[in-house]
């Protein structure tokens, strides 16, 4: 598929803010299934300082700082990007428990980085309990994995109004509800404390108007989602918000351990008062004919 | 029945210090390695002469010394350290040095640098390309888990720059007498202050012994480390700027920190004296941003970036990892080298010393079996030597000619050839350390001597005009001005209403001054109702409890608590007052921890009287010692202009005074202000209110007259920065408003004060012109000046719930 992405952050303060240092994490990242056009960029006030670089985990880092008062901040991307199919999943996979037990041993970096705790996500026996639901003995990996996105998917409500950012996972589990973002904490919660490595991935879904309607922009919404190693193949994208694996219609931001890793936008500032937040995202699909 | 005499006990006094401590082994640990005494009993090199000249003082003469020793380390503390007694070092330092002799030495000099060129590749690689976990080298998980192990610096050193220019090593002995590695402190290597503190006070209370042993002197790595933090500058290079960063007084190194500082004669910074802008580092000073080259970091790694590292740390600055990757300032030592401090990694050590330097390890760690060596410590009287169990914290550092490279050649790095020797089992915290050992590595060849190590450091103020006083400093020495003087004045309205109730100790009497100095004081007020209102107190008792209550901590303008803002505003300004005021402000403590409500009034009458003849020697001193720099004009502004608002609010209480309009008010006023002797002397007469009026509104020669202050505060003013400017700023025209004010007063209409209301009238006119601009002037300085310390913040909290 191809889209644009469009994304755009904007920050009111009440009081005037003297100094501001920012890190966006808003220009998407090249995967196997993903390749990104050149982002259009666009910070106001424009910032006396900005540059990129790419954070351990891989993912494009925009540090930018403004020097001057100002009262609104607002960092907007463009970006052309295409998605390419998911490669079919593996027929077969080893059971969960020898894969487990083969990474506890395992000091690749990368795997450890996702098999620990992480911020937002810390492993503990009620989590380990809720995946052994679907991690039942000697059950394939890719099955289970499969079966714990359909489980949350099933049993959990979608409910803007219950969490925020500071909830935490033993409440998202006891009252089976939250959103996106919780969902993938959660199922990263669960595959971690059964041994296993899931990462965290920041991303967004393109929606379809209701029939008949035309496209209502800056509609649509980031997304998140997880993914689970499985050996020999790869990471397995599951998106326990839609019950699917994330593929084509997932285009993907950036990855990390948990949401900490990957928060569009940070920043330490003098001054400043409250602010208003606005976030405005929208993912166009491009038919074959106009895309580049 | 008697209990049988040891011999050894016998011998004692006669056989001496040695065959005492020999014995003592003998019985203990047979076989185990001794600092002075080799396996045969003989001492080892360099231990003659220092036991000689100790025995030869005699257990008095040794007692003495170890006083004069102590003396001059609880001096140090009081200089330096701004922190409640109890905490920071609270050892004492034994009269016999730690003596290690060259080859023993040489063997650990090795090893250590070794270790740090280890750490160096170490930190390129797990900051870096990560091959080491995938090749199996490293506890993955447990670096992983580590908070020290900080994700957001990788990638983050400039390759021009090593990541580690200073090393802290803790070793022991082993019963072998093989150095064994106990920990590793890169960070916030603490512990060189009190290693030069050590040796300085060992030179000055033994100079004999000091002077003519053959020592490597410590002095010289001090000074090639200061060079190398210059080396590391990117920018500025023939004259950069290093700061010592600081948590701050609230830090138990604090101490240390303000010693080495004035040591290296370097900037002591906290982390809101400085901004990162346009990715460099600066440092806030009244003459605006001044650039810092070179941080030399006393704070962990986490607490030093809230962007990018922990969001809720108020230590650090926000931006600062970023302006180290875009090589706008350079650390020592860089961010993230915590992780390298894991004890995990120990047993990885021998494999990637042979994989990344293709060496043995020289240096292993000390594991759960080794068995330290022992050394001689003094008891308590200085008559006995008993074994006792050493750590040693060793230093390395980076040398300056190779700072800018990567090279890891062994004549890269220095050894200080000495360090911080500590009684305790091995591992134990130094600071929580009984006994202290200055350590003495000898030296085959005299060495020069250097006595002068204290002057070995340069000119001491190096500033051209002042403005590159960090406004943080400004501002804490205003508030020190005006809280010293807010302190003195409530003192002396508290002395006058104390000697008032003890006057009038019966109820029937009651006294209407008493009642006007409560309202003077804001122990009561005139509205009794509403917000804040405090009712009339009835009877003797009353009263009297409320101003002994001035002697405890719960109210917030008691003495007590008062004074603590004056504490906190000098501590963390400690390094711009002179040590005689140090010393004074020490005094004023004590005193002041005395205080409590029980005490009786007459005790707390001579309290406030102690007190305020000590704020008085305080900015005495201040004013005879303290270069008259932007500092100390900042000071005394804020001490004349607390002095001056004091006074016209007592002028003003006197006016409206419901409860004796008479004169007797009049004479309180002269007394709290110690113008009663001035008044007596001038006119040798009855009170009359304008006479005093005169004598403290116009007279320009008397310190206490509201003319005198005012004109202090504009000669003060002029000299401040900017002030040159043709445009007159905020503060200058609030001043002259304060002057016109008083100068076009109408004197003829403030004659008979006492009977004519429209001559009150005019003076409350007069005093609230007087009031009015002078209240605005605390925050015009405020904002011209200080306005730039601000509390960064974050835009999204991230702090996850527990």
């Amino acid at each position: 598929m191809n889209y644009t992405l469009r994304h755009t952050t904007r920050y009111h303060y009440s009081a005037p803010v003297t100094l501001c240092h920012s890190e966006a994490r808003v220009l998407p990242r090249k995967t196997q299934h993903q390749q990104c056009g050149a982002s259009e960029l666009t910070i106001s006030p424009m910032p006396q300082v900005q540059s990129e670089r790419r954070d351990v985990f891989g993912n494009r880092v925009l540090y930018f700082a403004m020097e001057d008062v100002h009262q609104t901040l607002d960092v907007t991307v463009v970006t052309p990007l295409n998605t390419q199919p998911l490669g079919p999943l593996p027929q077969t996979s080893p059971a969960w428990e020898s894969v487990a037990e083969q990474l506890r041993a395992d000091s690749r970096f990368d795997m450890q980085l996702y098999r620990l705790d992480s911020p937002f996500i810390r492993r503990n026996d009620e989590l380990a309990e809720f995946a052994r639901s679907c991690f039942t003995p000697g059950r394939p990996l890719v099955e289970a994995a499969l079966a714990l996105n359909q489980l949350i998917y099933d049993t959990f409500e979608y409910d803007p109004s219950f969490t925020t950012l500071a909830t935490p996972l033993s409440e998202v589990l006891a009252n089976r509800r939250g959103v996106c973002q919780d969902f993938a904490h959660l199922a990263i919660g669960a595959l971690r404390s059964v041994g296993l490595p899931a990462r965290y991935v920041s991303g967004y879904l393109e929606t379809q108007p209701p029939p008949g309607q035309p496209r209502l922009i800056g509609a649509d919404a980031s997304h998140a989602w997880l993914a689970a190693w499985i050996p020999d193949w790869g990471w397995l994208a599951l998106d326990p918000t839609n019950g699917t694996v994330a593929g084509e219609q997932h285009p993907v931001l950036a990855w990390g351990r948990d949401y900490a890793d990957v928060a569009p936008l940070k920043g330490v500032m003098n001054g400043g008062g409250d602010h208003q937040l606005e976030v405005e995202v929208d993912v166009m699909p491009l038919t074959d004919h106009s895309a580049a | 029945m008697t209990a049988p005499v040891s011999p050894s006990l016998l011998e004692f006094g006669t056989a001496g210090l040695v065959e005492d401590y020999l014995n003592q082994l003998g019985k203990g640990q047979p076989g185990t390695f001794d600092a002075m005494l080799d396996r045969q009993g003989q001492l080892r090199p360099g231990w003659q002469s220092l036991l000689s000249a100790l025995e030869a003082l005699g257990a008095d003469g040794r007692h003495q010394q170890h006083e004069e020793i102590q003396r001059l380390l609880a001096e140090n503390g009081v200089i330096f350290n701004m922190h409640d007694d109890i905490q920071g070092r609270s050892w004492r330092l034994d009269p016999l040095p730690w003596v290690i002799d060259q080859l023993q030495w040489q063997a650990l000099e090795v090893g250590l640098t070794q270790r740090t060129r280890l750490f160096n590749a170490l930190y390129d690689d797990i900051y870096g390309a990560r091959t080491l976990f995938d090749a199996g080298l490293l506890p993955t998980q447990a670096i992983l888990a580590s908070p020290h192990f900080l994700l957001p610096c990788h990638g983050s050193q400039p390759s021009d720059r090593p990541a580690i220019s200073f090393h802290g090593i803790d070793v022991i002995q082993n019963a072998e007498g093989q150095w064994r590695v106990i920990g590793d402190r890169l960070q916030a290597p603490s512990g060189t202050g009190f290693a030069l503190e050590n040796r300085i006070l060992m030179a000055r209370a033994l100079p004999e012994m000091y002077r003519n042993a053959p020592l490597k002197r410590l002095a010289g790595f001090l000074d090639k480390y200061h060079r190398t933090l210059t080396t590391l500058a990117y920018q500025h290079r023939d004259n950069p700027t290093v700061v010592l960063l600081t948590p701050g007084p609230g830090s138990p190194r604090y101490f240390e920190h303000a010693y080495l500082a004035n040591y290296l004669n370097i900037d002591l910074a906290e982390g809101q004296d400085m901004v990162v802008r346009d990715s460099q580092l600066w440092l806030r000073t009244l003459g605006g941003l001044q650039p810092v080259d070179v941080v030399l970091r006393h704070c962990d790694d986490a607490y030093c970036d809230p962007l990018e590292l922990r969001g809720d740390s108020q230590l650090g600055v926000p931006g600062l990892l970023q302006a180290a990757r875009a090589s706008g300032v350079a650390m020592s030592n860089a961010l993230g080298v915590g992780a390298l401090e894991l004890p995990e990694l120990a047993d990885y050590l021998p494999a990637l010393c042979q994989h990344l330097l293709g060496e043995e390890l020289l240096l292993p760690n000390a594991d759960a079996h080794t068995q330290p060596a022992t050394a001689p410590i003094f008891d308590h009287q200085m008559q006995r030597l008993s074994p006792a169990t050493l750590n040693l914290r060793c230093f390395v550092s980076r040398a300056p000619h190779s700072v800018t490279t990567r090279s890891q050649q062994p004549s890269d790095y220095h050894v200080m050839p000495g360090g911080l020797a500590w009684v305790g089992t091995p591992g134990s915290p130094s600071l929580l350390s009984p006994v202290v050992k200055d350590v003495w590595v000898t030296a085959n060849t005299p060495q020069p001597h250097v006595s002068q190590l204290r002057q070995a450091r340069g000119p001491v103020v190096a500033t051209r005009d002042g403005t590159d006083l960090p406004s943080r400093v400004a501002e804490s020495l205003f508030w020190l001005g005006r809280y010293g003087e807010r302190l003195d004045a409530r003192a002396r309205l508290l002395r006058e209403a104390l000697m008032r109730l003890m006057e009038y100790d019966q109820d029937e009497i009651a006294d209407q001054l008493l009642d006007e100095l409560l309202l003077a004081l804001e122990i009561t007020t005139l509205n009794h109702d509403g917000e804040g209102a405090k009712p009339p107190l009835i009877g003797f008792a009353q009263k009297r409890t409320a101003l002994l209550a001035q002697f405890g901590e719960r109210d917030p303008q008691a003495l007590q608590p008062m004074f603590a803002h004056l504490l906190r505003n000098a501590r963390s300004v400690r390094d711009h007052l002179g040590d005689d005021s140090w010393r004074v402000v020490h005094q004023l403590r004590q005193r002041v921890d005395t205080f409590n409500p029980s005490l009786g009034a007459s005790a707390a009458r001579r309290a406030c009287e102690g007190l305020s003849a000590q704020i008085a020697a305080f900015f005495g001193l201040c004013n005879e010692t303290m270069p008259h720099h932007y500092g100390w004009r900042f000071m005394d502004i804020g001490r004349f202009l607390d002095r001056v608002l004091g006074l016209l609010s007592l002028l003003k209480l006197t006016l409206n005074a419901p409860h004796s309009p008479g004169l007797a008010l009049w004479e309180v006023v002269l007394a709290t202000t110690d113008n009663f002797t001035a008044y007596r002397r001038r006119y040798r007469s009855e009170l009359h209110p304008e006479a005093i009026l005169d004598l403290l509104l116009f007279d320009e020669t008397n310190p206490r007259s509201v003319g005198y202050m005012l004109k202090r505060l504009e000669r003060q003013m002029d000299k401040l920065p900017g002030s040159s400017s043709p445009y007159r700023n905020a503060e200058r025209r609030l001043l002259i408003q304060a002057n016109a004010a008083l100068h076009l007063a109408d004197i003829d209409r403030l004659s008979h004060l006492a009977d004519t209301p429209d001559a009150q009238e005019a003076l409350e006119q007069l005093l609230d012109e007087l009031i009015a601009p002078l209240n605005a002037l605390s925050d015009a300085i405020s904002h011209s000046h200080f306005s730039h310390v601000e509390r960064p913040r974050q835009l999204v909290s991230m702090e996850p719930d527990e």
